[in-house]
């Protein structure tokens, strides 16, 4: 026992002092806990191998942004430094890239906390139950169609030959319009279908809040003489404000990491719309499936990333702020 | 609650009934035509265009869509990936959880660190592609349709707070009784915890249902396609209609194929099975995204 001791590490303590009772190393402790935990250790092992397999691999893996990748020798390739980076700050593409995830995603934030928050409201002034139900869940269904069904039914509407809206137009002696053409209008439909998909979800949790206001609340204001609009506007939507500003926020923090598959499979490889459409997600994208450089692509998806950290981090420190000031705690960490 | 009738007031009542009756109908307008198109004959369809009313009904859009064998191996892919992908997800999220959960784990903080970094820092397109195409190998493979997003970060959370709010004298008595951890999970935490499975589990089959991405990224040469994939190609272009119309042994060109109703079928029956389980499982979903806000 003791000479197992000396040998896993704690051979100075135990011979200075020959006192003490031989304890048990840090190594022998470590293992006997972890055959007495094997099972446990074994239940959570699946989930982190994966995590590791598909996360941190792939973290490591950005150093192929410092280096000239080559295919044959993947993570291994020679050294460049900073070249793609110098690429990038030169390359006037960056530029519209960024300016186009932070807009578009900028529209998505607003018009979603818009509209979800009108509803919500509107929805807490009903009063008949079956209404409510059957609005809140009809609302609710586009939340659980794909982006590829959207991108199915965008064509259905928008498609130059057969698409609904210049069917209808045409009937009314109009001329079509060609909808894949005009770059200023993208935004504007994209936002729309953000809008339609997630209106649903977002006025549930704004929903909840209200749920939460003491219904005598109301009753003393109307005895007072406050009209619907007034219960509305002075005590409805200061209980929800904090919650608004705690969820854009969070949104603000997720900038970076838009669902933009959405884009590409809704807007598709249309190059006429790159200047309003084209973000740093589809740039990678089209990037991967047209087997351009990737050294180049994956700085610009390095600088995504680290962009991305600086704006969530940033947003939950602001949230802890907040919400500590509050006596609440909605932060991630 | 005493209404007080002012015109005003009817007014708003009024208002918000319009507002949301108009959103509704913005809501559904998509489906609508969705359906009617895909119930329209193609001849009418190539003349007037989706229209929100059919002048000839018909069903031949659907009788090409099942005997297309490429959406019958999609809609086949698509269950099984679904099925197995949820089950699998459910299985070690909670596991993990579970790990995260149990308070004599002394790492469990930096468990949770180690998972939680993985929600801040994303590592970007490329270097996943290549990690998961070239180093793991997993392309052309029903599988890669199924690990790369079989651990939800968000949800593994979800679960560990879960777990952790159970009662802890009735798993901390389970184990000073001998029980292993498998037991103290399979047999006392997750029958405890049925209505967050069920919330994650449904959150999960609708992303499962749902995926197209890592089809379109690791399904290069592979014979089958999910379904949502199907969809995306025919929206794209014509040819992988014709491809998905491929009977054994027997040509067809084209022009005989109604492609612009195939095109609505083929997304009616892809959101089909979503639509006839919405109305069951709803309250699920809505418990999901409440519990994301509070905690997420």
């Amino acid at each position: 026992m003791t000479s197992l001791t000396k040998d896993l590490g704690r051979k100075t303590t135990d011979t200075q002092n020959k006192v003490r009772p031989p304890k048990a190393s840090g190594l022998q402790k470590s293992l006997r806990y972890v055959q007495e935990n094997a099972i446990l250790f074994l239940l959570g092992a699946p989930a982190l191998i994966l995590i590791f397999l598909f996360s941190y691999i792939p973290m490591m893996g950005t150093i192929i942004a410092f280096q000239d990748y080559s295919p044959r020798t993947m993570f291994l390739s020679p050294w460049v430094g900073f070249r793609n980076f110098r690429l990038l700050v030169e390359s006037p593409i960056v530029v519209r890239l960024i300016v186009n995830t932070l807009s578009l995603n900028a529209m998505f934030i607003a018009a979603t906390t818009f509209f979800s928050v009108l509803s919500a409201l509107l929805l807490n002034e009903v009063r008949a139950i079956g209404f409510k139900r059957i609005a809140q869940s009809i609302m609710f269904l586009p939340f659980f169609m794909g982006w590829t069904i959207v991108a199915m039914v965008l064509f259905g509407l928008i498609d130059y030959q057969v698409g609904t809206i210049n069917a209808i137009i045409t009937k009314f002696g109009m001329e079509r319009v060609i909808v894949t053409d005009k770059p200023e209008l993208w935004p504007w439909i994209l936002t729309t279908i953000r809008v339609w998909k997630g209106t649903g979800a977002g006025c549930i949790i704004y929903l909840a809040a209200l749920v939460s206001i003491d219904p005598q609340l109301y009753e003393a204001a109307a005895i007072d003489g406050a009209s619907r609009w007034q219960r509305m506007r002075f005590i409805s939507l200061p209980t929800l404000t904090p919650v608004i500003i705690l969820l854009v926020l969070l949104d603000i923090g997720r900038i970076f990491f838009g669902d933009f598959g959405m884009i590409y499979a809704v807007v598709g490889d249309k190059a006429n719309l790159y200047a309003t459409t084209d973000v740093i997600d589809t740039y990678l994208l089209r990037a991967l499936r047209n087997n351009s450089n990737y050294g180049f692509s994956a700085a610009v998806g390095l600088l995504q990333s680290v962009l991305g950290f600086i704006c969530i981090y940033g947003s939950n420190m602001i949230v802890k702020r907040y919400s500590q000031s509050r006596g609440e705690d909605y932060t991630l960490f | 609650m005493r209404e007080s009738k002012s015109l005003g007031d009817r007014l708003f009542s009024l208002g918000s009934y319009v507002y949301l009756t108009i959103f509704m109908i913005f809501c559904l307008f998509p489906f609508w035509i969705m359906i009617v198109a895909s119930f329209t004959k193609d001849i009418v369809l190539r003349e007037d265009g989706y229209l929100p009313w059919a002048r000839v009904w018909s069903i031949e859009a659907y009788k090409w869509v099942f005997k297309g064998s490429e959406i019958q191996t999609g809609y086949m892919v698509t269950i099984f990936v679904t099925v197995v992908g949820t089950l699998c997800s459910l299985f070690v999220m909670s596991g993990l959880a579970y790990l995260m959960a149990v308070k004599r784990f002394k790492g469990r903080n930096k468990v949770a660190f180690y998972i939680f970094f993985t929600m801040i820092f994303t590592p970007g397109l490329i270097p996943w592609f290549i990690t998961v195409r070239n180093l793991l190998q997993l392309h052309d493979n029903i599988w890669a349709l199924v690990f790369p997003m079989m651990v939800q970060p968000f949800w593994v959370f979800v679960l560990r707070n879960f777990f952790a709010a159970l009662p802890s004298e009735i798993l901390e008595s389970a184990y000073m009784d001998g029980a292993s951890d498998a037991t103290i999970l399979f047999k006392i935490v997750l029958p405890l915890s049925k209505p967050a499975l069920a919330t994650v589990g449904l959150f999960m089959a609708v992303a499962y249902w749902n995926e197209w991405f890592l089809g379109l990224m690791l399904l290069d040469f592979a014979s089958f396609s999910p379904l949502s994939l199907i969809v995306l190609k025919m929206v794209n272009n014509l040819q992988s209609i014709q491809d998905a119309m491929k009977y054994p042994g027997v040509n067809i060109n084209l022009g005989q194929i109604p492609t612009l109703g195939v095109r609505m079928a083929t997304a009616c029956i892809t959101i089909g099975p979503i639509i006839l389980a919405y109305p069951f499982v709803q309250r699920y979903f809505v418990k999901g995204l409440t519990m994301g806000a509070i905690k997420g």
